[in-house]
């Protein structure tokens, strides 16, 4: 009998070569150990897929198989492999549902356009890898995908149109964070039954398709941070599902659909950093729960539409930098769930009295630069942490229970048209750090006693009376503004002792009177020192020169500030002649600035070792003596005005070292001599010296008349030498003449024998001329 | 409904906003960063370079005049190496360029011709190479010209000549070939604005020679 005729053999044969539970050494195990071995380093799967491990592969970590021993998923997570897909014979799984690989850092190389061939595939999963190269369009082949997941790779080129047209059953669609281009595709009308499309993190271009409005199940929608242009377009209207639409940071113009909202899901809806104009539908949050809207960055106008709390569930509410104009009151009035609100940066004209009812959770409200007026509300938000109101135009004084906050870390209400006092409630916080309440018309100012308080800005109000009083051994204040007031009375001397990191010290255009007392040197950190336009007296005190924070360049260093990130400090001053608000670059500006006083005495030498001063202003004193001689060791000085005092003797050659000088003015003082020359002092106007009697030299248009100035002195030679030159020949001429006048008639009285010749000698002359004469009239 | 993990994100950032508006855009402020982006900076000196202020003018080192133009530019002795971009060319109103005693190397820009209001460019003591560029004439307000001790080849454009309120120049120490013209404001130059450049082979005889012979 044949061999291959008996069925017992023949049924031996066929089971050796199919895949068993027990034993499976069939084509879909040995395309797995080949691509791992064309692996550059297998990782873990040299001890996973090991028949060590577990005779069964189906047991291996990673494979799953179904009845019949087929593969059906394969999912390899941080397993630190090392290679490309290139050679895993894809056509080998044909029952293959998940196909799952994440965070293989190692993972390079295109997606083989075998992978077509997976034709029951249902999770295509490949996230945070380094698979480069284009999408394949073979991919339109899986008509069984459910979830299409190719995220956080280095994947190019344009989403290829053909893979959604027949993956219509597609729910999960995410290919964020690579380095796509072109066009969203309209061919994803296809996908009806998509719930989740995320885009976000490419460089997607041209306008969002209308087709989008097909995606009726659609509930998550990312589209942020790519190119985008054009309109979002009205079909939006139609996506009912939609609860999440990321469109922030993209290049989206023209106005927001007012089809927006109809959607009856919609809860998180962020826009910002586009260039999205026109006034937006009113309604929006009528017909849902909105529980986050972020419009900032854009150019809406018109009124903060009124119907955002409508549905009782409104969280935050972000609108800043914009150009709306309203607010009307019914819209934030009942908003209980209110978190965070920022309408920061627009031309808001509401009364805020009106504005707000009562808000349980509501924590942070920006509302500086706008156009709110009216009074302070009272009582409406006791777990307030961050309050700024500045730049409005709202008056009154702060209301009893204004702020019941136990949180209340910065409280801003300046550049508004607030009077009376400040309340002890608010100076007494235990949590606040920050407390600006410049440019207004407060009058009184109680005990100071906030722990925890870093700035402390008052400038710009109408406070009287003496330094106020703060709490002694504040180790957190940072910053003392008092500018602009009508403050008396001495400098107290315990600031010195009292405020360790203290950095900025402004207390200029007070009545501040008597000496700036020593203890000031004690202020190891301070970095600004603005005591102008008072009425102090004395010397600047030697000490002064040992600020340690002034005598070296800050470094790179400017932590201080940057870390104070709830509110950049926002410091004015004039700078180079011009007014300047010092805000992020704050901490890094070391300034000492003592103008307009009647300080006297000499400039200490030990100044200069300030290496790090960057500003110094002694203008407008009655400063005499001179100039440090080693001036030129404040090598950061960039401006320097010495200007209106009685400074005598020379400006100091060493002064010509200073590369950075920029800004300089020595005018109206007592200096002399040559001005120095070289590197900035080319540069500098004439002005800059102007008033000093006894300076000279360039670029002043008198010339110094001492022996060291050579071109100027040579100038005078020659000009000497030419009078000498003039006065010669005239001497000579007249010398000439007079020796021959003299040698003829000199002869002429003194020898008669001569005269008889001579006249002889003119007769015979004359009469030889008759001769001639009378001989041409014949 | 409670928030989402999204919302609880969206939550911390409100800690760490910003007051100030978002973005600048000044484009005198995007020529100095475009500069500053080009240089090796080991002494720190542009760290005050924030581009997200609203204009250069609290920057260190920059001076503006009353309507926020820059009008002065003072890095002399800074230790910074690198090139000179085009950039530079659009402060309109700069007035005083102290580029001096630093590592600046590569060519002199031809767009420094187009800062018309420049009274002062100090660009001595660099590693400069290249030729002077003829646009430099177009600086109708120069005063003062000093590139000496530099690397400096080819011919002193003579296009210069029309610079008629040149004061100072100075193109001493490089290695300038050619002749030195004469008119205009060079008849007034001593030579020792010119010398130490090998190649310069003296004034120019006017309608005698050929001007850029040997260059």
């Amino acid at each position: 009998m044949p061999f291959f005729q008996s069925p017992l053999l023949f049924l031996l044969l066929f089971l050796s070569f199919s895949c068993t539970q027990l034993s499976c050494t069939g084509t879909e195990i040995q395309a797995l150990l080949a691509w791992r071995s064309s692996l550059n380093h297998p990782g873990c799967l040299t001890h996973a897929w090991s028949y060590n491990t577990s005779n069964d592969p189906c047991h291996w970590e990673g494979i799953g198989c179904d009845e019949a021993g087929s593969i059906i998923s394969l999912t390899i997570i941080r397993c630190s492999i090392n290679g490309t897909l290139h050679k895993l014979n894809f056509s080998s799984f044909p029952y293959l549902t998940i196909l799952h690989i994440e965070e293989e850092q190692n993972l390079h190389g295109e997606i083989p356009k075998e992978i077509g061939t997976l034709r029951n595939l249902q999770v295509l999963y490949l996230y945070d890898n380094k698979l480069t190269g284009e999408i394949p369009a073979t991919i339109s082949n899986l008509s069984n995908l459910s979830n299409l997941t190719i995220a956080a790779n280095y994947l190019s080129g344009s989403i290829p149109s053909a893979i959604f047209l027949n993956t219509s059953n597609l729910h999960h669609l995410d290919l964020h964070d690579n380095n796509l281009t072109g066009e969203i595709p309209k061919t994803i009308e296809n996908l009806s039954k998509l719930e989740y499309l995320g885009f976000s993190d490419n460089h997607l271009t041209g306008a969002i398709p209308r087709a989008i409005g097909h995606l009726t199940r659609l509930t998550k929608l990312y589209l942020d941070n790519n190119e985008l242009n054009g309109r979002i377009p009205l079909e939006i209207g139609n996506m009912t599902a939609l609860q999440y639409a990321l469109f922030n940071d993209n290049n989206l113009q023209w106005e927001l659909p007012a089809t927006i909202a109809q959607l009856p899901n919609l809860s998180s809806l962020i826009l910002k950093n586009n260039q999205l104009n026109g006034s937006i539908n009113p309604y929006l949050g009528n017909n849902s729960y909105l529980e986050a809207i972020d419009l900032s960055n854009n150019n809406f106008v018109g009124m903060v539409p009124s119907a955002l709390c409508r549905g009782g569930g409104l969280l935050m509410l972000w609108a800043s930098n914009n150009s709306f104009n309203g607010l009307l009151p019914t819209t934030l009035k009942n908003c209980t769930t209110l978190i965070l609100l920022e309408l920061n940066t627009n031309n808001i004209r509401a009364d805020i009295s009106l504005t707000f009812g009562v808000h349980p959770v509501l924590t942070v409200v920006d509302l500086s630069e706008n156009r709110f007026y009216g009074r302070l509300p009272s009582n409406w938000a006791e777990n307030i942490v961050i309050l700024n109101l500045e730049e409005n135009e709202i008056y009154g004084k702060i209301p009893l229970g204004f702020l019941n906050s136990t949180q209340l870390q910065l409280l801003s209400l300046a550049n508004n048209n607030l009077t009376g006092d400040i309340p002890e409630e608010l100076t007494n916080s235990t949590s606040l750090i920050d407390l600006i309440l410049s440019n207004n018309n407060f009058s009184s100012l109680p005990y100071i006693q906030a722990p925890k308080l870093e700035t402390l800005h008052l400038s710009n109000n109408i406070f009287v009376g003496r330094f106020p009083l703060l709490q002694i051994n504040w180790a957190t204040l940072v910053t003392i503004d008092l500018g602009e007031n009508k403050f008396s009375g001495e400098v107290p001397s315990w600031i010195g002792s009292s405020f360790p990191v203290l950095r900025i010290l402004r207390l200029r255009s007070n009545q501040f009177i008597g000496n700036i007392p020593l203890q000031l040197s004690m202020l190891n950190n301070l970095q600004w020192l603005d005591l102008s336009n008072n009425n102090l007296t004395g010397p600047i005190p030697n000490i002064l020169s040992s600020m340690h924070s002034m005598a070296v360049q800050i470094a790179q260093n400017r932590s201080y500030f940057d870390l104070h990130f709830i509110y950049k400090e926002n410091i004015h001053l004039i700078w180079k002649g011009e007014k300047a608000t010092y805000q992020e670059n704050t901490a890094l500006l070391n300034e000492i600035d003592l103008s307009c006083n009647y300080i006297s005495g000499n400039i200490p030498d030990d100044l200069v070792k300030l290496q790090g001063l960057i500003f110094l202003n002694l203008s407008r004193n009655q400063l005499s003596g001179v100039i440090p001689h080693n001036i030129g060791n404040m090598t950061s000085l960039e401006i320097l005005d010495l200007s209106i005092n009685h400074l005598s003797g020379n400006i100091p050659q060493s002064m010509s070292h200073l590369t950075f000088l920029d800004t300089l003015n020595l005018s109206h003082n007592n200096l002399t001599g040559q001005i120095p020359s070289g590197t900035q002092f080319q540069t500098f106007n004439p002005s800059v010296f102007s008033n000093n009697d006894g300076l000279c030299g360039f670029p002043l248009p008198n010339n110094c008349s001492t022996n060291n100035s050579s071109i100027v002195h040579e100038v005078n030679n020659e000009e000497g030498d030419k009078k000498l030159e003039v006065i010669w020949v005239i001497c000579s001429v007249i010398l000439g003449f007079v020796t021959g006048f003299w040698a003829y008639f000199g002869a002429l009285f003194w020898n008669i024998s001569l005269r008889f010749a001579i006249f002889h000698f003119m007769d015979k002359m004359q009469d030889k001329m008759m001769k001639w004469f009378g001989w041409y009239l014949h | 409904m409670a928030p989402t993990s999204l919302l609880i994100s969206l939550a911390s950032c409100l800690l760490f906003l910003s007051v100030s508006p978002a973005l600048a855009s000044n484009s005198e402020g995007e020529a100095l960063c475009s500069f500053k982006s080009r240089l090796s900076d080991p002494n720190n000196v542009l760290q005050s370079w924030d581009q997200s202020l609203v204009n250069p003018c609290t920057w260190f080192h920059v001076t503006c005049d009353s309507q926020n133009r820059v009008i002065r530019l003072d890095l002399g002795n800074s230790n910074i190496t690198g090139a000179l971009g085009p950039e530079l060319g659009r402060l309109q109103h700069l007035q005083y360029l102290e580029l001096y005693r630093n590592n600046f190397m590569g060519k002199i820009p031809e767009e420094l011709g187009n800062l018309k209001s420049l009274v002062s460019m100090d660009l001595y003591e660099n590693q400069l190479e290249g030729e002077i560029p003829k646009s430099l004439s177009k600086l109708k307000s120069l005063r003062f010209m000093r590139m000496n001790n530099n690397k400096l080849t080819g011919s002193i454009p003579r296009e210069l000549v029309t610079l008629s309120n040149l004061k100072v120049l100075d193109f001493s120490n490089n290695d300038l070939c050619g002749t030195i013209p004469v008119d205009g404001p060079f008849s007034t130059f001593p030579p020792e604005s010119f010398e130490n450049n090998k190649r310069l082979n003296g004034p120019e005889l006017l309608g005698l020679a050929s001007y850029d012979f040997g260059c």
